[in-house]
């Protein structure tokens, strides 16, 4: 059986790229944002963002800079590349898809 | 875009590791302060809000790895990791780590150096374009077909003619000339050859031309093409050279072209100094227009494509037509040919094979060592590695670990066997058989080293591989049971058993193969060769034949020279002679008759060596009379011609006879037919090799039978050297353009004729004396860990009243049942090994059963004196201590 990260991987992804789309973030304030927008997915751990983080700055969609932060010290504050800013519109555009889909599934079911 | 900053921060991470982890550190921190202060601010206590948060981020290591796992680079990463820990591990045992590479490098290092010379001898190829299509080509005497001789020069005329195979063919033969003009008058080598061999061998001049097809012809110019050695030792260079004339044998040859020093033919053969066409030789250019005598080499290269078959099968047919065309010299003969390449590697070939195989063996046991070594290592490491499976390590990565160590260990032992190897080839130079010792510079190149890196990893993975499986156990639980002491225990000791076993019988059959070649070594060296060489110093002295043309020059040179030897103080005696035992250019054979005898059948024959002495030879070589007299001054041209027999002609020719009296006809041609009067009977010498037993010889006063130069013999209590010096200042007093060369010690030269057999035993008796000491530590590193691993056992056997005599016996006897088992196998396989050194040996059967045994003994003794060691310490156990430890 599946765990429910595996499950929710794409998800995450999606979710932490459109956080920083509208601007760039640390870890902390993402994991904060993403909690607000939908507690669960963080359920197993807010540590779990980190990995993610890592897998897209290493796939070149997201890129990171230490920098002053509203934390009173620097951060590692994560941003879009022009190449995540075009995965985030595939990702959004073949989730609508995936979503409207179960919406149809369900709705004639 | 996307790519490069992927590439980017891949390499970034592999070269910033450390940095990066200390990021994730900082970051993962940055995360967990947050996560405190808001439980501090929810009004918790500063340990329980940091509790919260852990609660609340999650495992943080296993957090970590995922994110170092997201890199991709983590192989290279272990294999860093790996080679960190293994230099380590090496550096923490470092006894463990000297054995071992000590070992190793023994191993490596012999078997790279042979290897660089079978490199050089067997697999560097011939120097000239499409070896391949070289062959040589000889006439065989129809009932002998193992008598290879030259071609005629007819012969050769009408075979090169003839013939379709060959795109082109050329004769050679040699004949050592006086250079005499520029500075002391000196011995070249010369190459007789016909011109074609320059074609033939794609030989460029460095400045001129070779020979044209013109200077081949009978009454041409005389004209020679001198080496690049020669030209700039004794002509500085000079280009101008050409075109001037240089006197060969007093006669003038103007100088057409010079030949690169890279230039040789043929390969092995002492390099040549200059090139004549054969006809204008002054011994050999009129022999070629007698069509019986066999003078030229002849090297064909046949045309691209054509199998040997064929040019075998148009050979029969030219040599069937030859036949019929000239039945009195080519009735007899037929020309069989064989691959050049064959011919100069052929005799070379089985003698670097048995060193390769001898020095492979001694790998194998180095390689058993070492894997015996490392099995004692990963057991006691077994502990450690059982907590690592458990921590969930696979068992794959423990096993890539154990070989990355095994592979380190095998490269520090493959650089320290490169450098050994390095300096065992320079300290062989030496020794080199003087055969093998100007086929090429031998040395430690490209090829060389590439084979010593293979080597080094597949030895790491020969001794790595089965430790390494054998320490990660496939049953984890039970390994942990045991705390870990005993992992692999059982196949381990059953490993280390077969291991000590294998070596010693690998050793066993190296130290028989090595004792076998040292004894008959030892026989060739005090064997009697019938003289007595001891301060004899022999030197060449040749007359150049345009100036001495006549036997009576010859004659009166000789005796001049001998009478003014015979007056120097300290001269015990002096002599000349023509050959002389184990002379460098071979002994002379010719066929001679009985007076009296009744007349052979057709086609057979009977052969003596024959040598033409002054009448002090004997007393010089100290060579006992038997009967009869020896040679004196009386035996001169105007008296009955005269000859001395060796005792083995006598006993084979004269059964129950006297032979003195009788007549025998023989001679140097012309004088084939001359009957002599057998006037004396002295010892048996060994004239062709010191291992190979005298033959009939003959021999004829020099008066008689006189030569254009001879060897001079000396018996003197002087130095060598002084005697040199004596002899060059006797021979210059009479003519100072002759050259005296060749001045050895006669002792000396014998050394150099048995230089092969020396080489070849030096190299198998250090193998075995490597083997025996390799044996020696296999088999002490087994009894020791046995010895280590059963102090428990050994402990209650003691604490039941087993006597320190019990426990001895117990050890010694583990380490004897191995060394039995050992020897038996070894012996076996010697057996059949040593068979293919039995052409090696002298005098001594290749199953020699003195050599068999003692090495067996000796091998024992060393074995139980290893095993003797840890048996003692086995016996120091103190039970109590032991029982309470355990």
């Amino acid at each position: 059986m599946p765990k429910p990260s595996d499950l929710l991987q794409g998800t995450l992804d999606l979710l932490i790229l459109k956080t920083i789309a509208r601007k760039p973030l640390h870890g902390w304030g993402i994991a904060k944002r993403i909690q607000t927008l939908s507690g669960d997915i963080l359920a197993v751990g807010q540590g779990s963002l980190y990995p993610a983080l890592y897998r897209l700055e290493n796939q070149g969609w997201i890129c990171a800079d230490w920098v002053e932060s509203d934390l009173g010290r620097p951060a590692k504050v994560y941003a879009l590349t022009p190449e995540g800013r075009r995965q985030l519109e595939r990702e959004l555009k073949s989730w609508n898809r995936l979503s409207s889909a179960v919406q149809l599934l369900i709705q004639n079911a | 875009m996307r790519i490069i900053r992927i590439i980017k921060r891949r390499v970034h991470a592999l070269l910033y590791r450390s940095n990066a982890d200390a990021e994730l550190q900082r970051e993962i921190e940055i995360h967990m302060q947050q996560l405190t202060n808001e439980a501090i601010a929810a009004g918790m206590t500063g340990v329980d809000a940091r509790a919260m948060a852990l609660r609340e981020f999650g495992p943080i290591d296993q957090i970590k790895e995922k994110c170092r796992d997201t890199r991709r680079v983590s192989w290279i990463q272990d294999f860093v990791q790996d080679l960190r820990y293994g230099v380590r591990m090496l550096r923490q045992s470092p006894g463990f780590t000297a054995i071992a590479v000590t070992t190793l490098a023994l191993g490596i290092g012999a078997n790279t150096a042979i290897f660089s010379i079978v490199d050089a001898v067997l697999l560097r190829s011939l120097p000239y374009p499409d070896p391949d299509q070289l062959v040589l080509m000889f006439d065989v005497p129809l009932n002998r077909p193992d008598a290879l001789s030259g071609i005629s020069y007819r012969d050769f005329t009408e075979c090169r003619g003839q013939s379709r195979v060959f795109s082109e063919m050329a004769g050679n033969t040699f004949h050592d000339l006086t250079l005499t003009g520029a500075g002391e008058p000196s011995i070249v080598n010369t190459a007789d050859v016909t011109p074609e061999i320059f074609s033939v061998l794609n030989a460029k001049p460095l400045v001129g031309r070779t020979l044209l097809a013109e200077d081949g012809k009978k009454g041409a110019a005389a004209v020679a093409v001198l080496s690049e050695n020669l030209w700039r030792s004794r002509f500085g260079s000079n280009p101008g050279l050409i075109g001037q004339s240089i006197a060969l044998d007093m006669r003038s040859f103007t100088v057409v072209g010079i030949l690169p020093a890279s230039f040789r033919y043929p390969e092995g053969a002492p390099a040549q100094d200059v090139w004549i066409s054969v006809t204008q030789d002054p011994l050999f250019g009129p022999l070629t227009s007698q069509p019986g005598v066999r003078l030229l080499g002849v090297l064909g290269r046949l045309k691209p494509g054509v199998p040997l078959a064929k040019a075998q099968a148009e050979m029969k047919t030219l040599s069937a037509r030859l036949a019929k065309q000239f039945p009195a010299e080519d009735s007899e003969f037929a020309i069989r040919i064989k691959p050049y390449r064959q011919v100069v590697v052929g005799n070379l070939k089985p003698a670097l094979l048995i060193l390769l195989g001898a020095v492979a063996l001694v790998l194998l046991m180095a390689c058993a060592n070492v894997a015996n070594l490392l099995l004692s290592q990963a057991t006691s490491r077994g502990r450690e590695i059982a907590v690592r499976l458990a921590l969930g390590a696979s068992r794959a990565r423990i096993v890539r670990q154990l070989l990355t160590e095994s592979a380190l260990l095998g490269l520090l032992g493959g650089v320290a066997g490169m450098l050994l190897a390095g300096g065992a080839v320079r300290g062989l130079q030496p020794f080199l058989p003087s055969d093998v010792a100007p086929i090429g510079a031998i040395h430690v190149g490209g090829p060389v080293l590439a084979f010593a890196l293979c080597l080094s990893l597949a030895a790491a993975l020969a001794f790595g591989l089965a430790p390494a499986l054998i320490a990660t156990p496939a049953n984890l639980q039970k390994n942990i049971k045991e705390g870990g002491e005993r992992t692999g225990q059982r196949g381990g000791r059953h490993l280390r058993s077969f291991l000590a076993t294998t070596e010693i019988s690998l050793a066993t059959m190296l130290l028989i193969a090595g004792g076998l070649l040292v004894r008959s070594f030892a026989l060739v060296t005090s064997v009697n060769p019938g003289f007595d060489p001891q301060s004899v110093t022999e030197a060449e002295v040749s007359l150049p034949q345009f100036q001495y043309s006549t036997p009576q020059q010859w004659t009166a040179f000789s005796n001049e020279l001998l009478a003014r030897l015979h007056a120097l103080p300290r001269f015990t005696d002096s002599a000349l002679a023509a050959p002389l035992p184990m002379d460098r250019q071979g002994q002379a054979a010719f066929a001679f008759t009985i007076a009296g005898n009744p007349k052979l059948p057709p086609g057979q024959s009977t052969t003596a060596n024959y040598a033409t002495v002054s009448p002090g030879y004997f007393r010089v070589m100290r060579i006992p009379l038997l009967h009869g007299r020896v040679f004196s001054a009386q035996d001169s041209p105007s008296n009955p011609s005269v000859a001395i027999i060796n005792e083995m002609l006598a006993r084979r020719y004269f059964p129950n006879q006297d032979p003195i009296g009788r007549q025998m006809r023989f001679g140097f041609p012309p004088n084939g037919n001359v009957a002599r009067e057998i006037v004396g009977v002295v010892g048996d010498v060994r004239d062709v090799a010191l291992s190979k037993e005298p033959g009939p010889q003959m021999y004829v006063p020099f008066a008689q039978a006189p030569l254009y130069g001879g060897e001079v013999v000396v018996r003197s209590s002087l130095s060598a050297s002084s005697v040199a010096a004596a002899i060059r200042q006797a021979v210059h007093s009479i003519d100072k353009d002759l050259p005296v060369t060749n001045v050895a010690s006669f002792p000396d030269a014998l050394g150099q004729s048995i230089s092969r057999e020396r080489f070849r035993t030096l190299l198998l008796g250090s193998f075995g004396a490597i083997a025996l000491v390799l044996a020696a530590v296999g088999i002490f590193g087994v009894i020791s860990y046995s010895v280590s691993q059963r102090t428990h056992e050994i402990a209650i056997r003691m604490a039941l009243g087993a006597e320190r005599r019990d426990v001895l016996r117990l050890i010694l006897g583990q380490g004897a049942k191995l060394a039995l088992l050992g020897l038996g196998i070894g012996v076996v396989f010697a057996l059949l090994v040593t068979r293919s050194i039995a052409s090696l040996l002298y005098s001594v059967s290749a199953t020699d059963p003195l050599t068999f045994g003692i090495v067996a003994i000796v091998l024992f003794g060393v074995a139980v004196t290893a095993c003797y060691i840890p048996a003692r310490r086995a016996v120091r156990v103190d039970p109590m201590a032991a029982l309470r430890y355990q």
